[in-house]
């Protein structure tokens, strides 16, 4: 509901709950109510225009927050691509092996940093932006995880690259693979809890 | 009742519509979402912003990778393929030149911010333009390798190279890059 007032300035409806918790916030920071909530509009009217809500720009932050405590830095893609395709042919073996130790750091690093807290769910979230994929998908169901990663851009030799990535991290969370196929661009996993991990 | 700007209550309305919601629930609902977040601790500009800066960086085609994955591979190339491996960030770094000189006039100051925001906090970068038309770019990375260092300068340099500048000075070292380049007279 949008009212005319004075000056320029229309006058919005806000339910009295929420107008306390705004007083409180505004008192703590010094502002005015009409202030903070204009603020606050025009960084989600922002957030709006690039095609996301506030929840979903907070949880992209908290995302990469925990990326960049993990060691991540943005690099360009096409430079890394072409300095992996240079090299897979002869070190496919050592590079896979550097991609699951990197995993096992990062799955490890997950496990102590979200204490166990749908760590999962993250990594869902995390492979997306990280590898930059178009659909990732992992599913949980009594110890066994069921993993699906999709890019329609991803070379074969990435591909198997992000697999053994995958790999070392669901080994650091307590999964080792009991199955699953690859193709270029496209890569199924099955893992299952391991015992005492 | 919140006295809002009416150019903000405007586009307000117009958001509610497109989400086929009422004013009265869009308004209410960004704000339990923002009053959370600042409860949380953080700032919504902040959020905002690094939102933007994600979408910018993919759109420069850049995309994060763990940073000591990157410097072992970078490693790896520098005894199996240097040159090869130099020659293709060199172009990577003639291309991001071209594509920043094509964006605009001032595509210097562009790469800067681009490099600024892309350092993602974990290496340091600073460029400078003198007035007599060199330019000193220093770049500091706690944890680059020799290699890497090299191979980022290659980029930078492969970038200035596309602005039509050669390197004068040349600094590469674990950690350390600097550079200071001209354009030929």
């Amino acid at each position: 509901m949008v009212q005319e007032a004075p000056k320029d300035t229309k006058l919005i409806v806000l339910s009295s709950r929420l107008v306390e918790r705004l007083r409180a916030l505004a008192l703590r920071r010094g502002v005015s109510i009409s202030g903070f909530a204009s603020e606050a509009l025009e960084q989600a009217l922002r957030a709006g225009d690039m095609g996301v809500s506030i929840q979903e720009a907070v949880d992209l932050y908290q995302l990469m927050q925990i990326q960049k405590g993990a060691g991540a830095l943005q690099v360009s893609r096409e430079s890394l691509d072409q300095l992996i395709g240079k090299l897979y042919e002869s070190s496919g073996e050592e590079l896979r092996g550097i991609w699951y130790d990197a995993g096992r750091w990062y799955g490890e690093y997950l496990r102590v940093k979200l204490k166990g807290d749908d760590v999962l769910g993250f990594l869902e979230k995390a492979l997306l932006l990280s590898w930059n994929l178009d659909e990732v998908e992992v599913k949980e169901d009594v110890g066994r995880v069921r993993l699906r990663c999709a890019s329609f851009m991803m070379s074969l030799e990435k591909t198997e690259l992000l697999v053994s990535y995958v790999s070392g991290v669901m080994f650091s969370l307590g999964y080792a693979e009991v199955g699953g196929e690859h193709l270029r661009g496209m890569a199924l996993l099955r893992y299952g809890k391991v015992g005492n991990r | 009742m919140l006295a809002a700007r009416e150019q903000i209550a405007n586009r307000v309305a117009e958001l509610a519509k497109r989400r086929g919601t009422t004013v009265f629930q869009t308004v209410n609902d960004i704000l339990e979402q923002a009053v959370r977040v600042e409860e949380m601790g953080l700032s919504l500009e902040e959020v905002v912003d690094k939102r933007d800066a994600l979408e910018k960086a993919r759109k420069l085609g850049f995309a994060f990778t763990i940073e000591r994955l990157l410097y072992e591979v970078v490693d790896l190339a520098d005894h199996r393929a240097k040159d090869d491996v130099s020659e293709i960030w060199l172009d990577a770094g003639r291309w991001y030149g071209k594509y920043f000189a094509s964006r605009s006039k001032d595509g210097i100051r562009e790469f800067r911010e681009a490099m600024e925001l892309l350092s993602f906090g974990t290496y340091e970068f600073e460029l400078r333009e003198n007035r007599d038309g060199v330019i000193s770019i220093a770049c500091v990375g706690e944890r680059f390798t020799s290699a890497y260092s090299g191979l980022f300068s290659v980029f930078i340099e492969g970038v200035l190279e596309a602005f039509g500048y050669r390197t004068v000075d040349r600094e590469v070292s674990k950690s350390i890059i600097r550079l200071r380049f001209e354009k030929p007279r």
